[in-house]
């Protein structure tokens, strides 16, 4: 191939864009690699200043730090700028003339909160704690104390117009700003809190190989964890969310978290603040060891090279959000030796058998809490949240996915016994469609839900595969297979009104022989099956997906009658029984024969009626009854007794059909006289069907009856031999006996045994293929 | 109940028999019948004559006889084995008909195949593109195997 000039230059240019592309920062222009630039210069600078920092020392020039409690109280418009006059910046002591904290709020934090000195280490505390914790909030006070002001660079804001390539210099004060997207107070009481601590043990190096290091040389003592907030009032109408850095002080039990902002480089300001509620020698000493982990954590990951537009963003937008500070003291696991708790962490981390007794390991606890949030003077407390250590939830979670995959064995097990119950097309007829729409429903949307959290949990990905595999099975191949089954067995009654149904046969003056009604087979009606129910089932989890976001209290109206139609699955059974007028036991029994006994069948087993209702409200039962359930339902009895009596009366019902007779319920009059496959014929339409020569005649038709009366006969399609037929104007066919023919509407005459076993075949006509009403 | 219907369709077919059709028990056993069916004189199988194996289910006539050609034949809807794809012997079967009625059906299939349902895609290709080759491919096959 020959490359002439353009086709190089192109070459040149694509391999250039390779090449020069962002390095997976993020940056699209000149007015962002500006930021980027303004961003990591701005922390550098604090940076350094930090590095700079002795325990004796004050906050310099870090953002969110300059001003502290005093310097607000004594001139509410002070700027935030370094330097101040009159400030000094070479001693530091833990009270309000240099924290962002009034002095009420750092003796609370000293004397009830972070309060187990444990100098002599009696106490011990786990060293690993990733897990979830829930528990109650309380609003302290929202408006007894000063606001600290915090300006925000100007370069952060996003460029108006593309022409723009210099970022705007400067700060301005959040009160200079015209609107919030952010609620800036705390307006409810009482509210829920839920607290995520996460480990950071390793980190990113670099942005483009996804090298993880770790970093942490006192991971023994202090741990860099990733603590997740979201608090929020009992409704949910306001939440607050706060995703941060931590530190964790193995020793004491302590866990401080700050928030991080434009506004607010917490990270710098770590070392000062863990050390309140100490003295002095002991707060110079964790002073030191923070600032060394932080130190570690800023080389290691490469921190102002690492960053990235996301981030900035980020920063730039929580800005909007008030600031919070965040202690927490941790209960300590007194009953656990230091090496019990490394033995426990290692049996968690690699289980491997270890004598570790893992059932018994409580739970993560923070016993007191205390959240402050300076630049919006709000200060809340939490006390006693806690929480399973997050690889016990994980196993937990696993034992209840096997425990449901069993129920789901039982559930295709019961399933198929059904199926081998109703074997024939005219038992089938008699299953309600839509009872097992609403079962397969729930089936096919556990499955899908399955499928999707196994995505999002790769920890849990085979038990969460195997449990979506399974409701997959049990939902697509059996209950689907079963559902076309008896839509095939159905066809012919879709456009058939209710009471025409109940009457069992087509109304008298339908024509119904004059158009053949085309019984679709089984591959059509298995496609349109399948998009019908692939179709509901992709609504129904957008639906449920959806309802997860919505506010608690229409969230919980949502769960809770979809829960109840949905568990309402054996009515449409009901109504079938009706609509078929299935007789009572007794009937049943009295008129079936070992010929025609599968006809008389009840339509469901009794053991899958009983086996399904069970294994389908167990779930229901455990999540609604056990308060510390896996996904931390709330727990409602009342629901539970509610929606269990629903289910015993459905069985009732049906118990009461299986017993009295499916129509017990329905007055007489109002059913309508059904189709009787057993009337005398006319002689018109003996004479229309025509293959009879005239009785009166000659014997010469009944040379094969055994009656040696001149009967009237017709041709059985189905045995080909003659059957008698009684009619009304010729006195001689009277020792007929009707009920030894039968007439389909479309007025052909087959014996009864013939037809009958027909009809436990296909409900059709053997000559001219109309559909028949069951008998 | 079967027994007595194929007794009475034997009958049927020894009185009246079908034209071009013959069909009949081989041996002793009812449940087992040997065909033979004369290729339609408008249709490239004429001359020849074709046998098919014809067995019945217990329950029948509810359930379709099952029946294949013995004799080879190129035709779309009977494949190499001679399996023949009819819908009346399939979901289409109906108890009121009968043996007689089926190898009607089966000697108008070979007049007028049925390429849009095809057993053996190859020869229903040929068929729709090019019929005159169809016709001399099914005459060869039918001098060579059926005379």
């Amino acid at each position: 191939m020959e490359i002439d000039g353009n086709t190089l230059i192109f070459i040149i240019l694509i391999l250039f864009l390779f090449f020069s592309s962002p390095g997976g920062n993020g940056v699209t222009s000149q007015y962002e690699f500006n930021q980027i630039s303004l961003f990591s210069q701005q922390l550098s600078t604090e940076y350094s200043s930090f590095k700079n920092q002795t325990y004796d020392s004050n906050f310099r020039n870090i953002t969110g730090f300059k001003l502290s409690y005093k310097d607000i109280v004594n001139d509410p418009m002070v700027n935030a700028t370094y330097p101040i006059d009159s400030k000094n910046y070479d001693q530091w002591y833990n009270n309000e003339s240099y924290l962002l904290m009034p002095d009420e709020i750092i003796n609370t934090i000293s004397d009830s909160i972070w309060n187990y000195a444990n100098d002599d280490e009696t106490n011990i505390f786990p060293p690993i704690i990733t897990s979830t914790l829930l528990g109650t909030i309380n609003l302290k006070s929202n408006n007894k104390y000063e606001k600290i002001r915090m300006p925000i660079s100007n370069f952060y804001e996003p460029s108006r117009d593309f022409s723009e390539s210099v970022p705007p210099l400067g700060e301005s004060y959040m009160d200079d700003w015209d609107d919030f997207n952010e609620v800036h107070n705390v307006s409810f009481p009482h509210g829920d809190i839920k607290i995520q601590f996460t480990h950071i043990d390793k980190v990113y190096t670099n942005l483009v190989s996804k090298k993880k290091k770790y970093f942490n040389s006192q991971d023994d003592d202090w741990k860099l964890l990733n603590v997740k907030i979201d608090f929020t009032d009992k409704n949910e109408k306001e939440k607050h969310t706060v995703n941060t850095f931590g530190i964790y002080d193995i020793r004491s039990g302590r866990i401080l978290a700050m928030s991080e902002s434009a506004k607010f480089h917490s990270l710098f300001s770590f070392p000062h603040y863990l050390g309140i509620g100490r003295n002095k020698s002991s707060q110079k000493e964790i002073y030191e060891r923070a600032k060394k982990l932080i130190t570690e954590y800023w080389e290691t990951s490469n921190y102002v090279d690492t960053l990235t537009m996301g981030y900035l963003d980020t920063f730039y937008r929580d800005s909007e959000k008030c600031e919070f500070m965040m202690f927490f003291q941790l209960k300590p696991w007194n009953q656990y030796s230091k090496d019990q708790l490394k033995l426990i962490d290692d049996e968690l981390k690699w289980p491997l058998g270890r004598p570790a007794n893992l059932s018994h390991v409580p739970d993560v606890e923070v016993t007191s809490g205390l959240i402050y949030s300076p630049d919006c003077g709000i200060s809340l407390s939490t006390k006693n949240t806690k929480g399973e250590r997050y690889e016990l939830k994980i196993r937990s979670i696993r034992f209840h996915l096997l425990c449901g995959i069993i129920l789901f064995v039982a559930q295709i097990y019961l399933l198929l016994r059904q199926m081998q119950h109703t074997n024939t097309p005219s038992s089938v007829n008699k299953i309600s469609f839509y009872s097992f729409c609403m079962i397969n429903l729930v089936d096919g949307c556990l499955a899908t839900l399955y499928f999707m959290s196994a995505t999002l949990l790769p920890e849990l990905y085979l038990p969460l595969i195997l449990s979506a595999f399974s409701s997959f099975i049990l939902a697509s191949i059996f209950e689907t297979r079963y559902l076309i089954c008896v839509y095939a067995s159905q066809v012919n009654e879709r456009n058939v009104g209710i009471m025409t149904l109940l009457r069992g046969s087509n109304p008298e003056g339908d024509v119904n022989n004059e158009r053949p009604v085309v019984i679709p087979d089984e591959a059509s009606i298995s496609s349109s099956l399948y998009g019908r129910f692939a179709f509901t089932l992709i609504l129904f989890t957008f639906l449920i997906l959806n309802s997860m976001s919505w506010p608690r209290n229409i969230r919980i109206i949502f769960e809770y009658s979809l829960i109840f139609i949905l568990n309402s699955y054996w009515w449409p059974q009901i109504f079938r029984n009706a609509i078929k007028g299935i007789p009572s036991r007794r009937e049943r029994e009295r008129i079936s024969n070992p010929t025609n006994r599968r006809q008389y069948k009840a339509p469901l087993l009794w053991k899958f009626i009983i086996g399904t209702t069970i294994i389908r409200t167990f779930p229901i039962v455990y999540f609604f009854t056990y308060s510390s359930n896996i996904f931390r339902h709330h727990k409602d009895i009342r629901f539970v007794v509610i929606l269990s009596l629903w289910l015993l009366f459905q069985i009732a019902v049906l118990y009461s059909q299986d017993i009295l007779g499916a129509r017990w319920f329905l007055s007489q009059h109002t059913i309508p006289e059904g189709y009787s496959y057993f009337k005398p014929v006319s002689l018109v339409l003996l004479k229309e069907h025509g293959n009879i020569s005239d009785p009166t005649a000659s014997g010469a038709t009944s040379t094969t009856s055994d009656h040696p009366v001149a009967t009237t006969s017709v041709d059985c399609a189905i045995c080909m031999s003659e059957v008698s037929v009684y009619v009304e104007e010729l006195h001689e066919t009277h020792n007929v006996d009707i009920h030894d023919y039968m007439v389909t509407p479309c007025n052909h005459i087959f014996h009864t045994a013939c037809l009958e076993n027909w009809m436990s075949y296909k409900l059709q006509c053997p000559v001219c293929r109309t559909p028949l009403p069951p008998s | 109940m079967s027994s007595k219907r194929i007794s009475k369709e034997l009958r049927d077919i020894e009185r009246d028999p079908p034209t071009s059709c013959s069909a009949g028990p081989v041996g002793d056993d009812l449940y087992h019948w040997q065909a033979s069916i004369m290729g339609p004189p408008d249709s490239p199988y004429a001359g020849g004559v074709f046998f098919l194996s014809i067995h019945f289910p217990t329950d029948y006539p509810f359930k379709p006889p099952k029946i294949a050609f013995t004799t080879k034949i190129y035709h779309p809807n009977i494949n190499a084995n001679g399996n023949i794809c009819l819908d009346i012997l399939k979901d289409q079967w109906s108890p009121a008909l009968t043996l007689s009625k089926v190898l009607l059906s089966i000697c108008s299939l070979l007049t007028d195949a049925n390429p849009d349902d095809p057993l053996v895609p190859e020869i229903a290709h040929i068929y729709k593109t090019d019929r005159p080759k169809y016709e001399a491919t099914a005459r060869e096959w039918t001098k060579k195997y059926a005379v």
